[in-house]
């Protein structure tokens, strides 16, 4: 009977995940009680992952195949190509605000999943992989900030 | 393009009270699973922290839980077993104190309606005294014979069922997590994340609530102890702990527990009367405390109830499955509510039903791509 609730992970997995921005501070210990967190999900290509405007719930990590950013119907020009190794719909971990673009499976692929529940759980329980989520996210998002306002002065001048 | 955020219409708080009614009913059939699967549930928001902070140690899920149940369980024998002789040698006392008591209460009782037939004149119409010491005799000669063997079959066949709480309780703390994601993976991608929500809400509610009746019942007996001790009535802590214990039944649990601080205040001071005045005003002010202070701060917020609501459900629980359903209506009402709640917002959103719609489709022309001409 508890087969039906073993998840069937491959070790492959940890590894994959333990280089991801994310989680690269982490060690093998704290790495496998994320892994805990984690729910895998299989999407077809096509499926609209999640929508623009919809309340963010959860980080999503490649771990097979391409997913597209783009604005809805507008799939042909997407704002991002992602592939394996990266993520995205990081600022849910942070609030429910509104998705920025829709999330598409550009092919058949792979998903790791982290709700936002299970990170404000961590705080509490261990907090220590908490902040060093947290410090990572807050680096990634700086960099992107410091991008975008780089390519804001290039534009402007 | 922000989405409104949902709020349940009259519809889905007919099914949501409906269900819960329903579910009342049912859980009253199968009361010897539901006490101790709540039970368990109990135990397992009490030693979940402790596991969390053992898996952060280095130790397997399954070894952490195991260690927290064994050591729970074996404090558990341990404290039965040594206390043994202690209540071998103390029963006698005990049953005696108890017959003590219920004689001191009933004297106490007797003893105000003499006082009321003496200065009021409608009470001595009334005789209520002489209808009182009449009921006390009839009592006596049936109580033996038909309430205490009852009672002692009814915890006979009890004992069985409430074995199975630790039990329960040690494959919740080692396979809950499993079985969370056991249940996530049978929901379709287009309403994952909000199930995903549903599930930690219902999760964080039932947390809320069975870790504030804990920290609530510890207030309650800490106070009415406290209380107690200062009045000078014998046994303070135990008589606080069981009447905080008494209290998770609402109103009847709280008359029950009035009473025997009543009836242990009246026997220890037989001819002080103004003791077991105190007692009763202690009591009534510490369940003000709870009413007003305790419990908004702890069990209040976890189920975000309208006060109206909850009075009213508490009734209609006792209508339904009686004292069963006195203890069980608020935190069952509010699980519910959150499910309905969430199956509604799924239910009434097209965009999350046309994209479960076009992953079918895409899934089913996946799976016939080979099939066609």
């Amino acid at each position: 009977m508890l087969s039906l609730f073993a998840s069937d992970k491959p070790a492959q997995r940890l590894n994959d995940l333990r280089n991801l921005l994310l989680f690269v501070d982490l060690n093998t210990r704290e790495m496998k009680i994320v892994d805990g967190f984690l729910h895998e999900r299989t999407y077809l290509k096509d499926e609209v992952i999640f929508d623009e405007g919809e309340e963010g719930q959860a980080i999503y990590f490649i771990l097979a195949g391409k997913v597209l950013i783009c604005h809805p119907g507008e799939s042909d020009h997407p704002i991002a190509v992602l592939e394996r190794g990266n993520f995205f719909g990081e600022l849910a971990l942070l609030d429910d605000a509104p998705r920025s673009a829709q999330a598409r499976a550009a092919v058949n692929c792979t998903l790791a999943v982290f709700f936002r529940g299970d990170f404000l759980g961590l705080m509490h329980s261990h907090a220590l992989i908490a902040s060093k989520i947290a410090l990572q996210l807050a680096r990634h998002l700086g960099v992107r900030l410091r991008g975008k306002v780089h390519n804001d002065q290039a534009f402007s001048e | 393009m922000r989405r409104q955020r949902y709020r349940s219409g009259p519809l889905v708080w007919l099914a949501i009270l409906f269900f819960t009614c329903l579910l009342l009913f049912l859980f009253q059939k199968i009361l010897w699973l539901v006490v101790p699967f709540l039970l368990a549930l109990i135990g397992y928001y009490l030693f979940f922290p402790l596991q969390q902070r053992l898996v952060l140690g280095g130790m397997t899920r399954a070894t952490s839980a195991a260690l927290v149940s064994g050591s729970a369980f074996a404090v558990a024998v341990g404290v039965i077993l040594l206390s043994f002789p202690w209540i071998s040698a103390h029963i006698v006392s005990w049953q005696d104190s108890a017959s003590r008591y219920i004689e001191g209460g009933l004297h106490f009782i007797a003893d105000t309606l003499a006082w009321a037939e003496r200065n009021y004149a409608f009470a001595a119409k009334a005789h209520l005294s002489d209808q009182l010491t009449q009921n006390i005799s009839e009592l006596g000669d049936k109580f033996a014979g038909t309430y205490l063997t009852s009672a002692a079959l009814t915890a006979a066949a009890w004992l069985p069922s409430l074995l199975l709480a630790p039990f329960l309780a040690f494959f919740f703390l080692r396979d809950g997590w499993r079985f969370k994601m056991f249940l996530s993976r049978a929901v379709p991608n287009a309403f994952f994340e909000r199930t995903l929500y549903l599930l930690d809400q219902v999760d964080h509610t039932a947390r809320l609530y069975f870790q504030g009746l804990i920290k609530l019942t510890l207030i309650d007996a800490l106070c009415l102890a406290f209380g107690l001790s200062l009045i000078g009535v014998s046994a303070p802590y135990v008589l606080g702990l069981m009447t905080a214990v008494l209290a998770w039944v609402p109103y009847i649990g709280s008359i029950l527990g009035c009473l025997l601080v009543v009836l242990v205040a009246a026997t220890d001071f037989p001819t002080n009367p103004s003791m077991a005045y105190a007692a009763i005003g202690l009591f009534i002010w510490v369940r003000l405390l709870d009413d007003f202070f305790f419990m908004p701060m702890t069990i209040g917020r976890s189920l975000n109830l309208h006060p109206l609501l909850t009075v009213v459900m508490i009734f209609v629980g006792g209508a339904v499955a009686g004292v069963a359903g006195l203890m069980l209506v608020l935190p069952l009402l509010g699980i519910v509510m959150v499910l309905g709640e969430t199956i509604g917002e799924i239910v009434t959103d097209p965009r999350l039903r046309a994209r479960h719609e076009f992953a079918r489709n895409l899934r089913h022309q996946q799976v016939t791509s080979d099939l066609k001409r």
